[in-house]
């Protein structure tokens, strides 16, 4: 079995580009049931035009219906259940009971269960599967050597989280959010308190300074873990970021389709160049969390930075004129005649130019593309196709 | 509705007997934020004793379960089978997959903190069959009672005292901070003297212990459930007690208010920073978002 790359999306748009780019399969937020409220946009009329869009391409949509429900969250669950088996979504990512055995009891939806319940063992992954789960999401907690005897023992497929934010508690565990904002962690709400910044006391001796304690982590980064996570035979490899941006979806997926195709065909390049392809995109700081073992003080996040990705996401191809070798093009950040640019393609092609021409939609020479989503033209001496990414080189 | 209270040393248990509690929550070496840690032996000179009152004893196994723990796991429910101990709370439902093997489905109480939020819990556990659920801590007054009418072959058990806990990682957080800010020679395994400040919140001091199986952070305030008895006494079996950070003699003197010993004007004119937790206060549903799908 081919390993999964399962990216996030939170619009139709960052979905379809994650799938371009590489990922074997998306997850997505619908209007219920979803944590990440404001990444859970997905009308029905959305995701059916994504999964036939994935479909097309052998690919595969997952819906999240992970709240941790309480009574009232329930109204309109049968409805949604059945339009999401209508609609032919390949799976649905779970944690209540309330969803998953309703969802047993009235479709034949392929059921997920997420890592908001945390499991970090064969026999709870094998209970699952028993009950008719197929696939279970590890917590984060788990080391690849857990990772590893957890596959061996289990009947389950195994999904492992390899890339982005991470919750710093087990993940469904945590109310912190509840407690200090009165906002839901479990249903969507979370506030990231455990991001913010405390003073830590014993009794009354202050023995922080200006409220420098943190719980955050740094985000994850398992570039390192990637070939023995496919030859201990793991279903699916899992990107954090329905929130991100598309330039980072697609500058993550690639460099993660990149490594796992060069692996797995005896071609594996230094592990420096599929770092390097992420941080054109990453601001975070990151480590690879507890995959390596227990995290230390080099995993924790103190005097958060944000880090500056290495190139900037400048436009979108649209289209491509041939003869007169112009790349119809859409803004997405102010940029001038004379950048040096990359532009990046889904079949992991890349080219180095700079910009000599530069016309606005009626083609009108300009200097300077300063209006977001504006379209424009500008010289490309190799054929560009839509979807394919310009990133100014810092 | 049993009290259930935390017990600190086995020479406690006369004194607690004397104070009304029904039952003695014991804690094992796979309990999280102990308050002691017991071998077999000792759980099982324990039970001797507590049986002997006509009192119960219940085992906390609430860690989460890691591969690595699954062989002392099995070890310690066999111990517990042995011994006839009355009930087994856990945090983690691999505690039940082995107890289920073992035929010791019947004396465990899920008590994960944030799940049993809902109606259909209680229904789950109806068809998988266990002693009980405890309700979640963020729940309202008015979602326990719809949950109860749902409930008939299931007990239901509510932690309605003490401070409550509210996060629990697996990361040794005090220990990488003091690393980080090159602090050295301080005790920090289960020391119970650790507070946090967040920095808008200059009147809230968040308990934070760290223990061998990581972190843990509480809420400000303690819970007390005094006035909700009266409403919530007909549909719990258990009431929990938490004793985290209470003096001995505020932890018995909290005894006494639910066994009516003294009143909760005489508890709260002695006792200060006690607050209703969510059971009038329902949590927003949107707004924010988290790292976990």
């Amino acid at each position: 079995m081919s390993i999964e790359l399962l990216a996030p999306a939170g619009n139709l748009e960052k979905a379809k580009v994650a799938l371009l780019y590489g990922a074997d399969a998306v997850y997505v937020g619908g209007l219920h049931f979803s944590l990440r409220a404001r990444a859970s946009n997905f009308t029905t009329l959305m995701l059916e035009e994504l999964v036939e869009f994935a479909h097309q391409r052998n690919k595969k949509v997952y819906v999240t219906t992970n709240i941790v429900v309480h009574d009232e969250d329930l109204v309109g669950l049968d409805e949604y259940l059945l339009k999401l088996e209508r609609i032919h979504v390949d799976a649905i990512i779970c944690t209540s009971f309330a969803i998953i055995e309703r969802a047993k009891q009235l479709t034949n939806l392929e059921i997920h269960l997420s890592t908001q319940f945390s499991v970090t063992n064969s026999k709870l992954a094998d209970y699952f599967y028993d009950e008719g789960i197929r696939r279970v999401v590890l917590g984060r907690e788990c080391t690849i050597k857990e990772i590893k005897e957890i596959q061996t023992h289990t009947k389950a497929d195994l999904e492992v989280f390899i890339h982005g934010g991470m919750c710093v508690s087990y993940s469904g565990r945590c109310t912190l959010s509840n407690y200090m904002v009165g906002r839901d962690a479990n249903r969507g709400g979370c506030a990231h308190s455990c991001r913010w910044l405390y003073d830590l006391y014993d009794r009354d001796e202050l023995l922080s300074h200006e409220h420098d304690f943190q719980m955050s982590s740094k985000d994850l980064e398992v570039i390192e873990f990637i070939p023995e996570l496919i030859d201990i035979g793991v279903a699916s490899l899992k990107i954090e970021g329905r929130m991100k941006s598309i330039h980072y979806i697609a500058t993550v997926v690639l460099a993660y389709r990149m490594l796992i195709d060069d692996y797995q065909s005896g071609n594996l390049k230094d592990l420096d160049f599929y770092q390097s392809e992420i941080k054109k995109a990453e601001n975070r700081l990151t480590s690879t969390g507890f995959l390596g073992g227990e995290p230390g003080v080099d995993q924790q996040l103190y005097n958060y930075r944000s880090e500056q990705p290495t190139q900037e996401f400048i436009a979108l191809v649209q289209d491509y004129d041939e003869a007169n070798q112009l790349a119809l093009i859409e803004q997405r950040n102010h940029f001038t005649l004379g950048d040096e640019i990359e532009v990046v393609s889904p079949d992991k092609t890349f080219h180095h130019l700079k910009i000599t021409e530069l016309y606005d939609e009626d083609k009108q020479p300009i200097d300077v593309a300063r209006h977001p989503l504006q379209k424009l033209y500008i010289n490309m001496p190799h054929p560009v196709k839509p979807y394919d990414m310009i990133r100014r080189v810092r | 509705m049993q009290f259930v209270a935390r017990l600190k040393t086995a020479s406690e248990i006369e004194t607690l007997h004397q104070l009304g509690v029904d039952v003695f929550s014991v804690d094992t070496k796979l309990a999280i934020h102990k308050l002691m840690e017991n071998q077999s032996s000792d759980i099982e000179a324990i039970a001797k004793i507590a049986n002997s009152l006509g009192r119960k004893v219940y085992l906390n196994i609430n860690k989460m379960i890691h591969e690595e723990d699954l062989g002392s796991l099995q070890v310690l429910l066999e111990d517990a089978k042995r011994i006839g101990i009355d009930s087994i709370v856990i945090n983690d439902m691999t505690v039940y997959v082995i107890a289920k093997q073992l035929g010791l489905e019947s004396k465990i109480i899920y008590q994960p903190g944030t799940m049993n939020t809902d109606s259909y819990s209680v229904e789950y556990f109806q068809n998988h069959p266990i002693k009980g659920i405890t309700l979640s801590r963020e729940i309202t007054l008015n979602e326990i009672r719809k949950i109860a009418g749902k409930a008939h072959d299931l007990e239901l058990s509510l932690i309605g005292h003490g401070y409550l806990d509210m996060f629990y990682s697996k990361r040794k957080l005090l220990t990488n901070y003091f690393k980080h800010k090159n602090i050295i020679g301080r005790e920090i395994t289960n020391k119970h003297s650790y507070r946090l400040n967040e920095e808008i919140r200059a009147d809230d001091f968040y308990p934070i212990i760290e223990d061998e199986f990581g972190t843990h952070v509480f809420r400000s305030r303690k819970l007390i459930t005094f006035q909700e008895l009266e409403t919530l006494e007909p549909v719990l079996s258990d009431f929990f007690l938490e004793r985290l950070f209470l003096e001995d003699e505020e932890y018995y003197d909290s005894i006494r208010l639910y066994k009516g010993v003294i009143t909760e004007e005489e508890f709260l004119g002695k006792y200060s920073g006690y607050e209703s937790g969510f059971y009038y206060l329902p949590t927003e549903l949107i707004k924010g978002d988290s790292n976990v799908d």
